[in-house]
């Protein structure tokens, strides 16, 4: 008897299992693991011109769009000469077959109207190859002069759509702009949209001026001025370029200063008898506070975004090397064991990875690290390659760039984080110091 | 015997010296290495100052009256390529050698007499000179035209008319019947006498290239065949109806068990092979382009799920996440449309895997793991 219920149980487990197995049997299963990195194509046919008046500024704008798109390194336009059908009106569907065809992976579409002094653009972003739009469509008014604006605003909406990364086309930069020889160069503050386009200059070349650096509303800028004949912080504000100076003691030297996230406090360098330490300031109570006492040089200090601490540079070992400290001053922490020298540190607006000059074999190299001194890499290499800054969503960094020789000129260079797309910056005359602004609202 | 007084062991040794005295002296007094001195000449040589040298060194590299070029005549009105009209400018630059320096009035030296090249005299006209035959230098200037190739005679492969058939070669009008097959078995008898073979068709109006003409030979390997089918499966068949009734209990709980629905021979069959598998793979990454990704974008891992139709191209309707790792859901969105993109994009022509195994991939889960591209 019991060998025959042993026998029923097993007839029945083989009997449920056969339909078991068929039943989870699943979908194929692979990994994918290699892809390709190169630009996406995309399509932008020229925006509609709802009224007459806008003609001009239509096709201006979406040349602008592709401009700031392609100049990321991460887009590629396809030619309007390639376009099976270019749409005729903005609100008609698709027809994503033509797009398919010419292998255009993003379409933007647009449309501007201009009335009186008032300037309305439109535009979608489609996902061809989905048949899909790509969130929805969004609308953006402005005054005709600030149509370039608008267009760093469509192609930011586009970039942070496609890739993720927050936008930075809507931002300005301030840096020095410079003239003549090296040993005569007239020095200017000077401030530009991000690619280079309406410069306006804030001081006159009689002075020599350092090391500008935005306030996080972009409203003040920090810089550093020999008009008094030694090395002082002043603050200009931006709106009416009223300027004052912050660090005025007698046999003083400061310098390197750079606001804090909360725009209240800057951190700078003060020299004193020959030695150099880091100081923060209270913006409205005056007040300074000594982080470091070392008779080494500390100096470049530039806070994380949350605040909590301060990246500087100091030579206390014996080289110049990279540091972080809290805030508030205490132990240092040591982040840079490479060979060479390393300055000028700048904390990322992302707070995972510190920008630096490596001084390295007669070379320049602009580099990134985490904040712990891991992952270095090194994304540049020249005769002099100094002074980083990071683009508002932290994928951009801007230094500047010096050639070799008496006649050297001094330029303005961006680079992007995985070390592809070096490009230089449009500017009217040389640069160097850039500070990038965060993306205006 | 030695002589008295003499020790006998040095008796060689005193024979030995007095025989190399005697050499010695014969060749010393002998004179037997004189020899008369072999003649030998004697040439006298000169100092010679710095500018004597140079005087020397100038005279030597003075220009050579040059040859008189051939001056070429003005081209006639054949108009094949102009020769250069010969300059008669009479302030030509012309090689003027500069004078050697005297030679300094030293005494000393007594330089001999060399005799020195000609000094070449400094021409104020060049020379006339015969005119070159225009044709001839044309015929020198200019590029040679190689002759043409004569084309060759081709062969004509327009159909030619072709020979009738021989009268007794007709088509045959009768019709055929359709071929059937026989399931008796059995070979069936001819109906008709065998048919004589007919002529083939004329030729016709037109080249019948290869490329009309199927080759015959196979487009495509024939696949493998299928596996055996499993021991398990070709049990499953239920026992015919006149199997005797299940009395026992075993018996009928087996019955029942495997009587259960098995899975159609179509929904199954053989599994894709690795290289089937690996061309897929490869086919969907050739088209995954992370270059646009951000980078918390490059640090997620997303699971795609999709159903592709008979002929290997993905819907996109059933393109769907099912899950993602390492980022947010930001990053994982834009993670899962590039991934979606490259389904899309290299599966539109399908992606050609084998029909016959279509229960095998038509769901298809793909995980996407970017951590070979992210920046490190």
């Amino acid at each position: 008897m019991m060998i025959r219920t042993v026998l029923i149980a097993l007839t029945l487990m083989v009997g449920l299992a056969v339909p078991l197995k068929a039943q989870s049997q699943g979908p194929l299963r692979i990994e994918i693991t290699e892809g390709v990195i190169e630009p996406l194509p995309f399509a932008i046919p020229a925006f509609e011109a709802e009224n007459g008046a806008a003609s001009d500024v239509a096709r201006q704008l979406s040349a602008l769009i592709a401009a700031d798109l392609i100049g990321t390194g991460l887009f590629r336009e396809i030619p309007a000469s390639a376009f099976i059908a270019a749409p005729q009106r903005f609100d008609l569907p698709v027809q994503y077959a033509d797009w398919k065809a010419i292998n255009a992976q993003a379409l933007i579409t647009g449309s501007a109207a201009l009335s009186g002094n008032s300037l309305t653009v439109k535009f979608r972003l489609y996902d061809v190859f989905s048949g899909a739009e790509l969130g929805n469509g969004l609308q953006f008014k402005g005054t005709p002069e600030g149509w370039r604006r608008i267009g760093h605003k469509v192609a930011d909406a586009v970039y942070a759509r496609i890739t993720g990364e927050g936008p930075y086309f809507d931002s300005r930069v301030v840096f020095v702009s410079e003239t003549g020889p090296k040993d005569a160069r007239s020095k200017r503050l000077a401030i530009m949209d991000y690619d280079g386009a309406n410069v306006s200059f804030l001081t006159g070349g009689e002075d020599i001026v350092l090391a500008p650096r935005f306030s996080p509303a972009a409203d003040r800028v920090l810089y550093t001025s020999y008009a008094s004949g030694f090395p002082r912080i002043y603050m200009l504000d931006v709106g009416s370029n009223k300027r004052q100076v912050l660090d005025s003691q007698d046999g003083t030297m400061s310098f390197a200063p750079r606001f804090a996230p909360d725009g209240r406090t800057i951190v700078y360098s003060l020299a004193r008898g020959g030695n150099t330490d880091i100081f923060t300031m209270d913006l409205q109570s005056g007040q300074s506070r000594r982080l470091t006492s070392s008779p080494s040089i500390e100096t470049a200090p530039s806070f994380a975004p949350d605040g909590a601490s301060i990246v500087f540079e100091s030579d206390r070992s014996g080289s110049q090397q990279l540091y972080i400290m809290s805030a508030s001053g205490g132990e240092a922490r040591r982040i840079s064991h490479g060979a060479g020298r390393y300055g000028t540190p700048v904390w990322s607006p992302r707070g995972d990875l510190v920008a630096f000059t490596k001084q390295n074999k007669g070379r320049f190299h602009i580099g990134v690290m985490r904040t712990d001194g891991s992952e270095e890499r090194l994304l540049t290499a020249s005769f002099l390659d100094e002074g980083p800054t990071w683009s508002p969503n932290g994928r951009v960094i801007m230094f500047h760039r010096e050639t070799q020789g008496a006649a050297g000129r001094s330029a303005l260079y961006s680079v992007d984080i995985s070390g592809r797309n070096l490009r230089a910056v449009r500017t009217p005359e040389g640069g160097s110091d850039p500070s990038w602004s965060p993306v205006q609202n | 015997m030695p002589p008295r007084g003499v020790n006998p062991v040095h008796a060689g040794h005193y024979i030995s010296g007095a025989g190399h005295l005697a050499l010695i002296g014969w060749l010393l007094l002998g004179d037997v290495f004189s020899a008369d001195p072999l003649p030998f000449d004697v040439t006298q040589a000169a100092m010679v100052s710095v500018q004597d040298y140079e005087a020397l060194v100038q005279a030597a590299r003075a220009p050579r009256p040059a040859p008189a070029p051939e001056q070429p005549e003005a081209p006639a009105a054949t108009p094949v390529p102009e020769a250069p009209a010969p300059v008669q400018d009479a302030a030509a630059p012309q090689a003027t050698p500069d004078a050697a320096p005297a030679p300094a009035n030293e005494t000393a030296p007594q330089v001999p007499e060399q005799a020195l090249p000609p000094q070449a005299e400094a021409q104020d006209q060049i020379a006339d000179l015969p005119t070159p035959d225009p044709i001839a230098e044309a015929a020198d200037l200019a590029p040679q035209l190689s002759a043409r190739p004569v084309p060759r005679a081709a062969e004509r492969i327009a159909p030619e008319p072709v020979a009738p058939p021989p009268p007794e070669a007709l088509p045959d009008p009768q019709r055929q019947d359709a071929i059937t097959v026989d399931q008796s078995g059995e070979r069936p008898q001819d109906p008709q006498d065998p048919q004589e073979a007919t002529a083939p068709p004329e030729a016709a109006s037109r080249i019948v290239t290869e490329a009309d003409t199927p080759s015959g030979a196979p487009r495509q390997s024939l696949r493998p065949p299928l596996r055996p089918v499993a021991p398990s499966q070709a049990v499953a068949r239920p026992a015919p109806a006149s199997d005797p009734a299940p009395s026992d209990p075993v018996a009928q709980a087996l019955a029942e068990a495997l009587a259960a629905p098995a899975p159609a021979p179509g929904a199954s069959g053989p599994p894709l092979s690795a290289a089937e598998k690996e061309g897929l793979r490869v086919a969907v990454s050739n088209c995954w382009n992370v270059g646009s990704l951000s980078s918390e974008a490059l640090r997620t891992t997303v699971v795609v799920r999709v159903a592709l139709d008979a002929e290997a191209r993905p819907i996109a309707s059933t393109i769907t996440l099912a899950s993602s790792d390492g980022g947010s859901q930001t990053a994982a969105r834009q993670a899962f449309e590039a991934a979606r993109r490259a389904i899309i994009r290299c599966g539109a022509k399908g992606f050609g895997l084998p029909s016959e195994k279509y229960s095998q991939w038509q769901d298809i889960e793909m995980t996407f793991n970017p951590e070979r591209m992210r920046v490190k």
